[in-house]
């Protein structure tokens, strides 16, 4: 890309952001049903003592965890187990994002990069969703919850970084890193050199 | 390009990291949050002088207020920029004022997301909700990948434009 057309690649991208959120949040049920069934088999795998069952309502998943609820006073909440509601929203706005970045620079193969991206963003997304259902059994559902979890410390303060890194910074930067990676002609040709002409050792 | 990668991950969870300790909350963050807070209000004064800034808070006279939390004070999207500042090879000089540059480009736009949002609020609360949590994310996201590539621009032209895979 000609360094002078800058403005024309924003201006472009700023053209494809409102169709790109309008699909993304229309179609939000249909893109959160790949990332539900990652999550559940991520949770199955890596949290199968504390994940009974991921449900999906729309963008919306519910974590059915193992757990008891806080305060078992009677026969009811005595038998219950506490589930989690996630959004998926909030950690695949990058979509739209990428979508029109990639859309906006016009390169060869713009549906297969897409694709391939939100194959590749996917796992952030799960990051972050599991992230905050452990982040809300530990520090929001009460002592007696988090005291059933038995995670230490340690694994406490990891959770809330996972879960503090998974919503303010993966959700945006993944996608970010990912057009760059895939874009790297383009953005050469934005710079004004050859693509590929010189290396760093 | 990977030495760039790793260097920009990892500067930028260092980074991160080190912004959660309560040191940098109470030395840093809170302060600036606050500041930034202070700098919207002035400059929303300018046409409705009823808005008061107390603290971190943004305040209508119609008792609509904004909170100005973690991932809307800017700091995460700086974080960013300056991990992608100095994981790039470049000399110190010019990522010295990239960042100087960057740092005002990137708190700028947060500004005009803060006063957007204030006023948004006030006019639809869903409209604010969906702006709040995707849009301005993702706009915010957007000037900090401009500001690096416009920065990357500005190198000299002896530098590689982008690391390529060594």
């Amino acid at each position: 890309m000609p360094a002078a057309s800058l403005g024309r690649f924003v201006l472009r991208v700023a053209a494809w952001l409102p169709p790109a959120f309008a699909v993304w949040y229309l179609a939000g049920p249909l893109f959160a049903w790949p990332i539900a069934m990652l999550t559940t088999l991520v949770a199955k795998i890596g949290f199968s003592d504390l994940v009974h069952a991921v449900e999906q309502q729309g963008h919306l998943l519910t974590i059915v965890s193992t757990l008891k609820p806080t305060l078992a006073t009677t026969q009811n909440t005595a038998s219950a187990v506490l589930s989690v509601e996630v959004n998926t929203l909030l950690y695949s706005f990058g979509f739209p994002m990428l979508a029109a970045l990639t859309l906006a620079a016009r390169q060869p193969r713009m549906l297969r990069t897409l694709f391939v991206g939100y194959a590749v963003l996917a796992p952030f997304v799960t990051w972050g969703l599991l992230a905050e259902f452990l982040k809300r059994l530990v520090f929001d559902a009460g002592p007696a919850v988090a005291a059933q979890t038995g995670f230490t410390a340690l694994q406490r303060e990891m959770i809330a970084f996972a879960y503090q890194f998974g919503s303010l910074i993966m959700p945006t930067v993944a996608p970010a890193v990912f057009w760059v990676l895939t874009h790297r002609r383009f953005l050469e040709g934005f710079a004004g050199r050859e693509a590929g002409a010189a290396t760093v050792q | 390009m990977v030495r760039f990668f790793l260097g920009f991950l990892v500067l930028q969870a260092v980074l991160f990291g080190l912004e959660l300790t309560p040191w940098a909350q109470t030395w840093f963050v809170v302060p600036w949050t606050d500041t930034l807070a202070a700098i919207s209000a002035g400059l929303v004064r300018w046409f409705d002088p009823q808005v008061l800034a107390q603290g971190n808070v943004l305040q209508s006279a119609n008792g609509f207020a904004v909170s100005i939390e973690a991932g809307c004070n800017g700091v995460e999207a700086t974080i960013v920029l300056v991990a992608a500042i100095l994981a790039f090879p470049a000399s110190w000089q010019r990522k010295l004022v990239g960042l100087a540059a960057g740092i005002v480009a990137v708190q700028a736009l947060n500004i005009v997301r803060v006063i957007s949002l204030f006023y948004l609020g006030q006019w639809n609360f869903d409209a604010f909700e969906f702006a709040h949590r995707y849009v301005w994310q993702a706009l915010i996201m957007l000037d900090v990948l401009i500001v690096w590539l416009l920065w990357v621009r500005t190198l000299p032209r002896t530098a590689p434009a982008l690391p390529a895979v060594a």
